[in-house]
């Protein structure tokens, strides 16, 4: 990914907005018992897209964003979702841009990443309740979800972060020559 | 070149890390007065009237989600009825909304009827602008913060029965722990019995909640109504005032009763779906703002 102070103005909103969405809306939503976590996607689609260090970055400060505004322990949701964006990324830069199936994948798997990181984070810091088998109902449908909502989300974000795509531009680079055109006489 | 760039992505990745862990120690090592919790309290109280604005603006895209939810519960129920609503889908969901919402402030109202709150007490009715998206925090943000009135520690009633307290204020917005989360308990009494203990949450479960550390030998039976017990010793007592409903037993076995001194309820309040809650607040305010 390219970052011009455009490209980083446009992630800085799309960030923000993902965010203040998650606990205004997504979260307050009620799928099958459990809640989209659509800000843990954005970040996937980003690592997917810009590579690890986009990925980490995009992730803490986006996590970080979401504890400030929720006046939750702050480092929990950036911790949590800077190991998601990186994972994403190195996803890309080892095996190559992710095809259809492997964005699926990554939305599911990475996910259940986000809430097994989450979980370790409370069970790090002490609970002194009981825990409910319905932690792990939740997870597995937040993963379902996740794989569901992967694509639709990537996309919205490629169309965001486009101009800045090394990917986008070299295909832009390669249209086809027109028969006809200077050079073929 | 790409062992310049691989270090540079270890570094950075290092520091990330880092920096969430510090944040994390220094977080729970300071108080609530602490640098990290001032600046956690501007960046909220910058936002929040940016959340309110967006929580009313996206609520249309939540009801439908949630109505096509609901409608999926009962489908069995609705299956005639399926091509009318259909066709009236959208008004529908508009019109259960603000029904939903009538109804949810008229039944706040009844809560706290019948002499429940306390003299000198100013219930304050706040909106629920935020949720955690984790079910490891139970935690709603609210539109009401210190400015109003509001202070730590204040208890928060849902429409139906008890929702949680305040734990964090800012000038416009406070964050209220919920009765399901961790780190909630709460004194309690069975009314039927009088009998008295902690209720505390299965954790991931919102509609269970455990009702612990009764006497040996209480008779307590399925159905017998909880509500808080308000104890008050000396100069310290409970910040609930007694007598607001919590919820109802759903499970008292002999077996559970003898080894674990534990009955379960179910919470009257729906915690996972309020729009509106009321903070009980008092001039002086039991904890800080």
């Amino acid at each position: 990914m390219i970052l011009t102070p455009g490209i980083i103005a446009r992630l800085a909103v799309l960030g923000g907005f993902t965010a203040i969405a998650q606990i205004v809306c997504f979260s307050k939503m009620d799928v099958f018992g459990a809640s989209p976590d659509v800000a843990l996607l954005v970040v996937i689609s980003l690592g997917a897209l810009g590579g690890s260090l986009t990925g980490a970055v995009a992730g803490f400060s986006i996590g970080l964003f979401i504890d400030f505004l929720l006046l939750e322990t702050l480092g929990g949701f950036a911790l949590a979702m800077l190991s998601v964006g990186y994972v994403a990324g190195r996803y890309r830069e080892t095996i190559g841009p992710p095809t259809r199936g492997a964005v699926v994948l990554l939305g599911g798997a990475l996910t259940l990443l986000g809430a097994l990181v989450i979980a370790a984070i409370q069970i790090g810091t002490g609970i002194d309740a009981t825990v409910s088998f319905l932690v792990v109902r939740d997870a597995l449908i937040k993963t379902v979800i996740g794989a569901v909502l992967a694509i639709p989300v990537l996309w919205i974000v490629r169309l965001v972060v486009r101009s800045a795509l090394v990917d986008e531009r070299r295909a832009g680079r390669r249209r086809p020559v027109a028969p006809g055109a200077a050079g073929t006489r | 070149m790409y062992r310049k760039q691989v270090r540079r992505r270890r570094a950075v990745l290092l520091l990330l890390v880092a920096a969430s862990l510090t944040l994390l120690s220094l977080y729970y090592r300071e108080g609530n007065g602490g640098p990290l919790h001032g600046v956690q309290d501007v960046v909220s109280t910058v936002f929040a009237p940016i959340e309110n604005v967006t929580d009313r603006a996206l609520k249309p895209v939540r009801d439908l989600v949630n109505w096509f939810h609901e409608t999926f519960d009962a489908r069995g129920e609705n299956d005639r009825l399926k091509d009318q609503v259909a066709d009236l889908r959208d008004q529908l969901a508009r019109e259960q909304t603000g029904r939903q919402q009538s109804r949810e402030l008229k039944e706040l109202d009844q809560t706290l009827s019948g002499g429940i709150v306390p003299d000198g007490t100013d219930p304050v009715t706040a909106r629920v602008i935020g949720r955690s998206p984790t079910v490891w925090y139970s935690t709603v943000t609210i539109d009401k913060g210190s400015g109003d009135g509001v202070h730590v520690d204040d208890p928060v009633v849902a429409a139906l029965g008890l929702a949680g307290k305040v734990t964090q204020t800012t000038s416009n917005s406070a964050q209220v722990t919920l009765i399901t989360d961790a780190d909630s308990a709460v004194t309690a009494r069975v009314s039927s019995s009088g009998a008295t203990g902690v209720v505390e949450p299965d954790v991931g479960n919102p509609n269970d909640l455990q009702l612990d550390y009764l006497e040996r030998g209480t008779q307590i039976a399925e159905g017998d109504m909880v509500v808080t017990a308000g104890f008050s010793t000396g100069d310290l007592g409970s910040i609930f005032p007694p007598g607001i409903p919590i919820g109802r037993i759903t499970q008292a076995s002999v077996e559970e009763q003898q080894a674990y001194q534990r009955v379960h309820l179910e919470p009257f309040a729906d915690l996972r779906d309020m729009s509106f809650v009321k903070v009980l607040t008092t001039p002086s305010g039991k904890g800080k703002s």
